[in-house]
């Protein structure tokens, strides 16, 4: 019987830390990390293990929760995506200055080419800035792999490895070899001795840098003779015209172009633990070879460290993309370049060009579900202060950008950080703040980076108003829980719920309403009689606009199905431009809008988008 | 083999996709792909790859596709690119005017494409009181019908029988059906 089995490549990773024995595992969820903890909540319970995973209010919090584990000598691992890690760089670059207990790994997803995140950074870069070690895998079952590799080795020298899959890998669906638990830790005992081992200070750091450098190069050492299944040599039939060096999927990529292309002249070299790097195989490999093409996505962490870059065709001249995603089509063109073939014309592809743009075929972009709660709430807030300026954060609400609702977008929590901001602008010519000033943000990014700045806000009197758009998840991942929810990743556990309400209010705020999202004209009032309390007291208002996330329902909402009267659309677009909503489309030709059955849910809140009362319900509420 | 499925975030292509890998594991071949999660379900284009047999990379190159299969007329013709000489698409067609274009027919010719287009929406609209979470079901029963991909008869019914959830098994399959017997009569 076949028992390979189809995994996710965030799944194969969970079912490695699994097996491993990890013994905590935490994390925040970010694209293209998220599948991860849930993964391996659900392996965890299947093979009836006690690992314990939680997800942290944050990534620096992950990342804590999971070192403190270690300092009981349990294996830990803290999950983040890119972007997470810049949260959790305190707390990273403090762990990687001790010496360990119990192994830990820090996972941190990578996104080449943008897909879900606000920049293409390399966390590769990060470890060997923090001179920990990384691995990069090139598929779900190496990634799986070096999760027990990861462990082995983060135990052998006492320090914090990362596993840096990237979103081609995380996303990526393949069978592998499912295995069984292989690992124990010890019982969990704290040393408390030798004094001071656990701490940093600068008594302590200062002499340890030594030792940090000299596992660093240990570990590289390591790398350069073993660890052959992860750093390995692709020799070509022929004499090699060209050499290739290739990290993550861009080994993959360039692995099976090579054989599509028929290329027996073409040499490559993998690598699996870009950092540190094992300097001397890839200097052997590039005095091989007259020219070598190095590919990784997306920094040039694996050419930095070549001292002498004479023979690299890289980034730093210019032979591979400094941006964007090195997709198939893209290696297989710089590929091509270097090995002096000139590209074909396609005539076929000039047609299919032409007549893409004849039917307009432009890529859609993502929008807010049909029956989403924020769509109202921004709609409400933009209607009662269309002068207002409205500061957004990271979520599913940052979609509202095509309500014209979204003014700025930052990082996490930077909703309420930039309001109070504006305010300042204006406090330092000794003003009120000349504009209604609003920040948005949902439950899951309240807790995980809202606290601070809504105290700071408090404190320093900034008068805005604050609209936590509460959906009861964290929605944009896929739907994952966090403090506001209560519920945990493992079956038959339970956590309590944190008071979002409660919260605010111990952040020193007065004035906290709740209202339902879906309640457009009922909130108008509501919305601006907080901003005049903030303006008049001085201080920030709270509301919360409260609606479960449509892709979450366990209950069948209330259907209130609509049409649009088109004796009175006046095709005004409000309702396109303003509202937005996947289920109300536009007949551009009779200039109207109408109720596309593909996508409407009949949750009926488009009714107050129209200010012509052309969008009517049909019947009664079912 | 190598497959591309467009569509729209929410359309149920991570569903094609495993029925797909469900179908290559009980021909005991290697699966690879690549799917697309998080901001780009959200209604946006989204594209999955999809292959049978040894390949390395899970992504499928430009020109190389063997089938595509597009849930939305739009979002297919989008990704013809990536189908091969003689490759075979399988299309949710909801604007049949958009064929007699003389540039796509040009493109479709000289790739010698073989066209299998599916009125997925009218279909469902009618036969199953509009309800289009089953149009994944409905276009993997218009590839079985195609001949596309050699599939055994059964093979891939039979995978979307064994994934479906319990509860909307029944549906999925009478959307396969419904795919499948349009697309054998020629609709």
């Amino acid at each position: 019987m076949n028992t390979r089995k189809v995994l996710l490549g965030n799944e194969a990773i969970a079912r490695g830390l699994i097996e491993s024995g990890c013994d905590v595992i935490t994390a925040y969820p970010g694209t293209p990390s998220s599948e991860i903890l849930p993964a391996a909540a659900a392996f965890a319970d299947e093979l009836g293990t006690k690992t314990v995973v939680e997800w942290g209010a944050n990534e620096k919090v992950a990342l804590e929760v999971a070192l403190g584990a270690t300092f009981a000598g349990k294996r830990a691992c803290a999950v983040m995506k890119q972007v997470g890690l810049n949260v959790a760089m305190d707390p990273f670059m403090s762990a990687a200055h001790f010496q360990l207990e119990g192994g830990m790994i820090v996972i941190v997803s990578d996104d080449p080419g943008c897909h879900a995140s606000q920049d293409d950074q390399d966390s590769r870069g990060l470890a060997l800035f923090a001179k920990i070690p990384c691995f990069d895998p090139s598929s779900a079952e190496e990634a799986r792999a070096m999760v027990f590799s990861a462990f082995e080795l983060s135990e052998k020298h006492k320090v914090m490895a990362m596993l840096r899959p990237a979103v081609r890998i995380d996303h990526c669906r393949q069978d592998i070899e499912p295995g069984e638990v292989s690992h124990a830790s010890a019982p969990a005992n704290f040393k408390t001795r030798p004094a001071g081992h656990k701490v940093v200070m600068p008594a302590r750091i200062l002499p340890f840098l030594e030792a940090h450098n000299a596992r660093f190069e240990a570990i590289r050492q390591e790398f350069e003779t073993e660890f052959g299944q992860y750093n390995f040599e692709i020799p070509s039939k022929k004499p090699a015209s060209l050499g290739v060096i290739a990290g993550g999927v861009s080994f993959a990529i360039v692995k099976d172009l090579v054989e599509a292309l028929g290329r027996d002249d073409v040499a490559i070299l993998k690598i699996g633990t870009p950092v540190p790097l094992p300097t001397k195989r890839v200097e052997d490999f590039l005095a091989r070879h007259e020219r070598t093409l190095v590919l990784e996505e997306t920094f040039p962490v694996i050419e930095n460290q070549v001292v002498d870059r004479t023979k690299i065709m890289g980034r730093w001249n210019g032979w591979v993309p400094k941006e964007g995603e090195l997709v198939p089509e893209v290696i297989e063109s710089v590929l091509l370049r270097a090995l002096g073939v000139e590209p074909e014309a396609d005539p076929a592809l000039e047609s299919l060009a032409a007549a893409r743009e004849k039917l307009k075929l432009a890529v859609k972009k993502p929008v807010l579900c049909a029956g989403c709660g924020h769509r109202p709430s921004y709609f409400a807030i933009r209607k009662a202060f269309p002068d207002a300026v409205i500061a957004s954060d990271i979520g599913c609400y940052s979609l509202s950008i095509q309500q014209q609702a979204v003014d700025t977008i930052v990082c996490m929590g930077a909703s309420i950080t930039v309001a109070s901001g504006l305010c300042c602008a204006w406090r330092s010519e000794g003003a009120e703040p000349q504009r209604p000033v609003f920040a948005t943000l949902g439950d899951s990014t309240f807790f995980h980076n809202g606290m601070t700045g809504l105290a700071t806000a408090v404190y320093n009197r900034h008068p805005f108003v604050l609209a936590i758009m509460d959906n009861r998840i964290t929605a944009m991942t896929g739907g994952q829980d966090h403090p506001g929810t209560g519920d945990k990743p493992r079956r038959n556990e339970t956590g309590t719920s944190v008071d979002l309400e409660g919260a605010v209010r111990g952040c020193g705020v007065k004035y906290v309403k709740v209202l339902e999202a879906y309640d457009v004209e009922g909130n108008l009032e509501t919305i601006r009689e907080a901003w005049a309390y903030a303006k008049e007291q001085g201080e920030p208002a709270v509301l919360v606009f409260r609606h479960p996330c449509v892709t979450m329902l366990k209950a069948r909402p209330e259907k209130r199905p609509v049409t649009v009267d088109t004796q009175k659309c006046v095709g005004c677009r409000i309702c396109q431009d303003r509202f937005g909503c996947p289920g109300l489309a536009w007949d551009g030709e009779n200039r109207k809008a109408f109720i596309d059955g593909r996508f409407c849910v009949d949750c009926g809140v488009c009714v107050s988008a129209c200010p012509h009362g052309a969008i009517v319900r049909i019947g009664e509420v079912r | 083999m190598q497959f591309i499925i467009a569509g729209v975030g929410g359309q149920g292509i991570l569903f094609a996709s495993r029925v797909l890998g469900h179908v290559a594991l009980s021909r005991g071949l290697h699966v690879n792909g690549s799917e697309v999660h998080g901001m780009s379900q959200r209604g946006g284009s989204v594209i999955s790859h999809f292959k049978m047999g040894s390949y390395a990379s899970p992504l499928v190159r430009a020109g190389e596709a063997d089938i595509l299969l597009a849930f939305e007329q739009g979002e297919g013709l989008r990704n013809f690119h990536f189908l091969k000489k003689r490759g075979a698409a399988v299309v949710n067609a909801d604007r049949p005017e958009a064929f007699s274009d003389p540039d796509l027919s040009a493109f479709l010719e000289a790739r010698e494409i073989r066209l299998f287009r599916v009125k997925g929406y009218d279909l469902l609209r009618e036969k199953m009181g509009g309800r289009f979470l089953f149009l994944n079901a409905l276009v993997l029963g218009a590839l079985a019908a195609s001949g596309a991909g050699d599939f055994r008869p059964g093979e891939l019914r039979d995978a979307v029988a064994e994934l479906a959830p319990a509860r909307f098994r029944e549906d999925n399959l009478r959307a396969f059906d419904l795919g499948f017997e349009a697309l054998s009569r020629g609709e």
